[in-house]
């Protein structure tokens, strides 16, 4: 086999058959036995052994190690995994729940529409069966044989987040009784014409696949059984994407046909109506009879799964602010797409899992009755290792909690879920207030879990609320006793507003609130409060009976029926002021948060964003880092030869323009091998050190051929990584750079 | 990643590509050779090839150990339904059947050699699907489930048909499934979009876990955002290994022997070899006639014509025709105009090129 020297010290694979497997397309590896199946769960019963892996860590080689150990725990890892899924499956329901609770009403008037359309068609006449049954189309004028077509405007370039919503259209509109087949822009391809458009719309609506699929088997198949009281919906979910002349030719098909199948066509459009007109000829777009539909906008969206998924306790499973930040920045400025986003948090689930072991607890948030779960022997807990870990959690420490046992855990994670709660309702809150200035609940949400602003927020809060107290701190008062709330950051933005908010609006906002607090007593009570004389004063105002209470606030109004809600508002955003100073406490700072919370930003990025381009190129020129070798890194920038053949080679490559003459790259190559492994003979000779690189120094002067086949070996490696092209034939002496710079 | 940075970068990218142009026209261009080089005979270069001198083998090995140590890591990802996507400059073909082959033994694991030219995925697919459907039966037996009678043998179903299958969800085989690992999924057999369209729907299917390696920088624009966050749901791991190419670059002709006449004769060989025996004729007729007339600039086409029709070997224009268009595309056969004004056909190959290639093809 190939088997570089690397993996040598490997238990050796079976080794006679490998070198035919290589040059075989492919092959079977190997097949699981009955009893190797069964080996899972026997497995559970292992020996625990002792785990400190702490999530913060680096990936380093100690790291690793504590994996191996970690390896033997299999029972814990099994238990992970099982609360992973768990977790993952109610996160992505509540996604499927919230959008597809926000896409409800646009589906109910596409549903409408189709059916008034259906009715239309059925106007025009009904065919006989026999009529109908005919492997040809009938001919009839040219209105019955439009197309009802529906756009629907999904306002997104990204077509990839929308491939959900069309299937949730499509089971949407199935449930409302219609025949639906969803047709994606694969299958509008020039390679298989209108054959293969056909072929998957009678595999969707008949269950049968043809080779020679033909549209009379689908006018049959609708006369057939009953199916004519219904429309056939088609939903193609990318018109921009589609090749054009294959879905003309489909159109037209339709619009033969379309007195004896009413087909109804839902388009998805990710640019304008435009996109239409680019893609078909105008003779076919006589054929259609469109109609326009909106979707929602990905911030809505997002939003509105932020607000599900993150802010409310939906598994429990929480991300820390870096994390937040990091996936909020490639959202907006690198991504755009939704998709992406759930898979950022999907993998930073994941992650979060494969290396905290204390991760299972999160089941415990899952299932209300709480203590139960846990004080039961479900886990076989508590286990001395597992505590051992949780009692090392830095932010344990940092608050030392003083025993040290199992209910101090349980204690401090029942702690930690209600300060999220409370965390949770005062966000909504807040943001309750920013709606509608268009500040996203995304950025809400990182500025929220800001540990930083979070230590601040809560040690400087007041210790509660005098009910008499002046009621008149200027911005700059109130930015003295919440630095956090720095100027220009959202809470902050959304405090001063409050303090300008009519009488009206404060009404309704307050009226939000009351509904989000539900869960906290202390706060529910001050905003009925709050509420209760707001609406004393409205119907005041609206008697007339205007009473002076300008003793209160005499310095700030001379207009009277202005101070009243005046008053109000300050009290408002003097209540918001108390809740963001005592009860939203930044999850970073509550201890024990790390077995629900995720931080590790570096390694999310790296799994999610893989970044060839660069880090090939980089593998390549700090070859010395990676392979952690002692000769090659301390030389600063001179190439030795002692380094990676590659690795000089492209280092070379560097200095040439984009075409590297063959002849010159070679000669540099060489006295590269030969000159400085005299120089670098000489100085391992003087140097007083006795860990002498043997390999180096034994090094003869490489022969010839033995440079020429480096050479060439080199040269295939760099050309398979992409970073050179073979020499053309009007050039044979020079290969291409392909790659500028990292 | 900041915004600053990526302008950064971006300015840094285009900066560099200026400066490279820049580089290539400022007229100091070197002109000389490869014939230059005082090249070794093909024979001791592909030799020496073979025999060349592992750098750093203690720290690779190294290396790959601490790769190692993340194993029961990668089972956990792809048990939570990621594809895993190792990348980084050396070869990871050994990295991942270690891990398949160590780590993956509760799952079974079909391997494709995506560096080869050309692989037949639904061929795959077959291969996939009898695999999963022996699974299930072992599990039928330990569970006492009825599995439907009279399956149909895959290899007469539609790939539909087939990704149906594997896609088919059943709550209690939540947690097996068919590891698939592609080495070089960005390789010359599947760098096509239709072979990636179908990796990826295999790839989508609940009982398939895909464990992939690339080494082309530029790969990722093989896929759009439908394939790499829904169908493969890529997990990327940056694992370079410095391991050589061996396998991987066995396609690859060496740069300092391709224009050697042994070389261009073998390929030409090798492309005859897959001919049917009478183009293989055909072409012999037309590689006589230019060892015969070296001076004639190639042999008219009606002149072809007319012997292969004596010789049996064509009965039509249109057949040789065919045979030629093959020859073409191989570059095997070239078409040029004769200072009379006739087309003829010839073979770019030197006198001795051919002698060798007509031996060799005659065995």
């Amino acid at each position: 086999m190939s088997l570089s020297a690397a993996a040598t010290d490997s238990p050796p694979p079976p080794a006679p058959d490998i070198t035919e497997n290589n040059l075989q397309p492919f092959f079977v590896l190997h097949q699981v036995s009955p009893q190797k199946s069964n080996k899972k769960s026997t497995r559970t019963a292992k020996t625990r052994r002792r785990i400190d892996l702490t999530p913060s860590l680096p990936k380093s080689v100690e790291n690793l190690e504590v994996e191996k150990a970690e390896e033997g725990d299999h029972g814990y890892v099994n238990k992970r995994m099982e609360t992973f899924e768990r977790v993952w499956s109610k996160i992505e329901l509540t996604i499927k729940d919230v959008l597809r609770n926000l896409n409800i009403s646009g589906f109910n008037e596409i549903h409408r529409w189709v059916r008034e359309s259906f009715n239309t068609i059925k106007s025009f006449g009904t065919p006989s069966f026999p009529e109908a049954t005919q492997s040809f189309p009938i001919v009839k004028d040219a209105t019955s044989k439009q197309v009802f077509t529906g756009l629907v405007l999904t306002k997104n370039m990204e077509f990839v987040d929308d491939l959900l919503t069309f299937e949730e259209l499509g089971l949407h509109l199935k449930s409302q009784g219609c025949h639906v087949a969803n047709l994606s822009s694969l299958d509008f391809s020039v390679k298989n014409g209108i054959g293969g458009c056909l072929r998957s719309l009678l595999r969707q609506l008949v269950m049968v696949t043809l080779d020679a699929p033909d549209i009379s088997i689908l006018a049959t198949w609708y006369r057939e059984q009953g199916n004519c009281n219904n429309p056939v919906v088609i939903i193609i979910d990318d018109l921009e994407r589609c090749c054009g002349p294959v879905l003309s030719d489909f159109i037209l098909t339709l619009s033969e046909w379309a007195f004896k199948i009413p087909v109804i066509l839902i388009m998805g459009v990710a640019t304008t109506l435009d996109a239409l007109r680019n893609t078909l000829p105008s003779n076919v777009l006589h054929h259609l009879r469109p109609c326009k539909f909106i979707l929602g906008t990905p911030f809505e969206r997002m939003d509105a799964i932020v607000e599900a998924v993150l802010v409310k306790q939906c598994s429990g499973f929480r991300i820390g602010h870096k994390v937040a930040v990091f996936m909020r920045n490639f959202f907006v400025s690198q991504d755009g797409t939704i998709t992406s986003f759930i898979k950022a948090l999907k993998i930073a689930c994941a992650q979060h899992f494969s290396a905290e072991p204390l991760s299972f607890m999160l089941l415990w948030f899952l299932i209300e009755e709480d203590s139960q779960v846990l004080e039961g022997e479900n886990y076989g807990l508590p286990s001395e290792a597992l505590l051992k870990h949780a009692f090392d959690l830095p932010s344990y420490r940092r608050n030392k909690v003083t025993e040290l046992n199992w209910d101090t855990l349980v204690h401090g994670l029942s702690e930690l879920k209600n300060l999220q709660n409370q965390w949770s309702t005062v966000l909504l809150c807040i943001h309750e207030a920013v709606k509608s200035d268009k500040i996203h609940l995304l950025d809400l949400y990182c500025e929220a879990l800001d540990p930083e602003s979070g230590i601040l927020r809560v040690s400087n809060a007041p210790k509660g609320i005098q009910k008499d107290s002046t009621i008149s701190p200027g911005n700059k008062d109130m930015h003295k006793k919440y630095p956090s709330l720095q100027k220009g950051g959202f809470i902050w933005q959304a405090i001063c507003k409050l303090r300008d908010l009519p009488a009206m609006q404060l009404c309704t906002l307050l009226k939000g609130w009351e509904k989000h607090t539900a869960g906290i007593p202390e706060i529910h009570d001050k905003v009925k409060e709050l509420l209760s004389m707001l609406k004393f004063e409205d119907s005041k105002s609206l008697k007339g009976d205007l009473i002076d209470m300008s003793k209160r606030s005499a310095s700030r109004s001379h207009l009277n029926l202005g101070k009243d809600s005046k008053a109000a508002s300050e009290k408002a955003a003097r209540l918001a002021e108390f809740m963001v100073g005592n009860y939203m406490q930044a999850l970073e700072c509550i201890a024990f948060h790390e077995v629900v919370c995720f931080k590790d930003v570096d390694k999310l990025q790296a799994a999610l964003i893989g970044d060839p381009r660069r880090r090939i190129q980089v593998d390549l020129l700090e070859f010395h880092n990676i392979v952690q070798c002692s000769c090659c890194g301390r030389h600063g920038n001179t190439l030795l030869p002692s380094m990676h053949d590659s690795s000089i080679m492209h280092a070379l490559a560097q200095e040439h323009g984009d075409l590297i003459n063959l002849h010159d790259w070679y000669q540099s190559f060489k006295t590269v091998l030969l000159s400085s492994s005299n120089k670098w003979k000489n100085r391992v000779k003087h140097s007083p050190s006795p860990k002498k690189r043997k390999v180096t120094t034994e090094h003869a002067k490489p022969s010839e051929a033995a440079i020429q086949a480096r050479f060439c070996k080199a040269v295939t490696e760099l050309q398979i990584s992409g970073l050179v092209r073979m020499p053309s034939k009007r050039r044979p002496d020079y290969v291409q750079r392909v790659a500028f710079g990292l | 990643m900041d915004i600053n940075d990526v302008d950064e970068e971006e300015c840094g990218f285009s900066r560099n590509y200026f400066l490279a142009k820049e580089l290539g026209s400022s007229g100091k261009k070197s002109t000389l050779k490869i014939s230059d080089i005082d090249l070794v005979d093909e024979q001791e270069l592909r030799a020496a090839a073979g025999n060349i001198e592992p750098k750093h083998e203690k720290e690779i090995i190294a290396l790959v150990n601490s790769y190692k140590k993340m194993f029961p890591r990668w089972v956990f990802e792809l048990r939570c339904g990621f594809g895993l996507l190792m990348y980084g400059f050396g070869s990871k073909k050994a990295l991942i059947e270690d891990f398949a082959s160590t780590a993956l033994t509760e799952y079974p694991v079909v391997v494709i050699n995506g560096y080869l030219q050309s692989v037949n995925l639904k061929q795959v697919m077959i291969a996939i699907a009898e695999l999963w459907w022996d699974q299930l039966k072992t599990r039928q037996k330990t569970s006492s489930r009825i599995l439907p009678k009279g399956q149909q043998p895959f290899d007469s179903r539609s790939v539909d048909d087939i990704l149906a299958f594997l896609d088919r969800s059943e709550a209690e085989e939540n947690d097996s499934f068919v590891c698939v690992a592609i080495h070089n999924i960005d390789g010359p057999g599947l760098r096509d979009s239709e072979s990636q369209q179908y990796l990826a729907r295999i790839a989508s299917c609940s009982h398939i876990r895909i464990i992939a390696s690339i080494d082309h920088v530029n790969s990722p624009l093989l896929w759009d955002k439908k394939m790499i966050h829904t169908q493969f749901n890529w997990y990327w791991y940056h694992v370079p290994t410095f391991a050589p190419y061996k396998i991987e670059g066995i396609f690859f002709p060496l740069i300092l022997a391709h224009s050697s006449t042994s070389q261009s004769a073998k390929t030409a060989a090798i492309v005859l070899q897959s001919l049917t025996p009478n183009a293989q004729s055909v072409f012999k007729i037309l590689a006589e006639y230019q060892l015969s007339h070296p001076e004639e600039e190639g042999m008219p086409f009606d002149n072809l014509y007319t012997v292969s029709r004596e010789r049996f070997l064509v009965s039509s224009q249109v057949t040789l025709n065919s045979h030629l268009t093959e020859f073409k595309d191989h570059e095997l056969v070239k078409t040029r105009r004769r200072s009379d004004g006739q087309d003829c056909l010839y073979i770019p190959l030197a006198n001795d090129a051919l002698e060798k290639l007509l031996s060799e093809i005659n065995q």
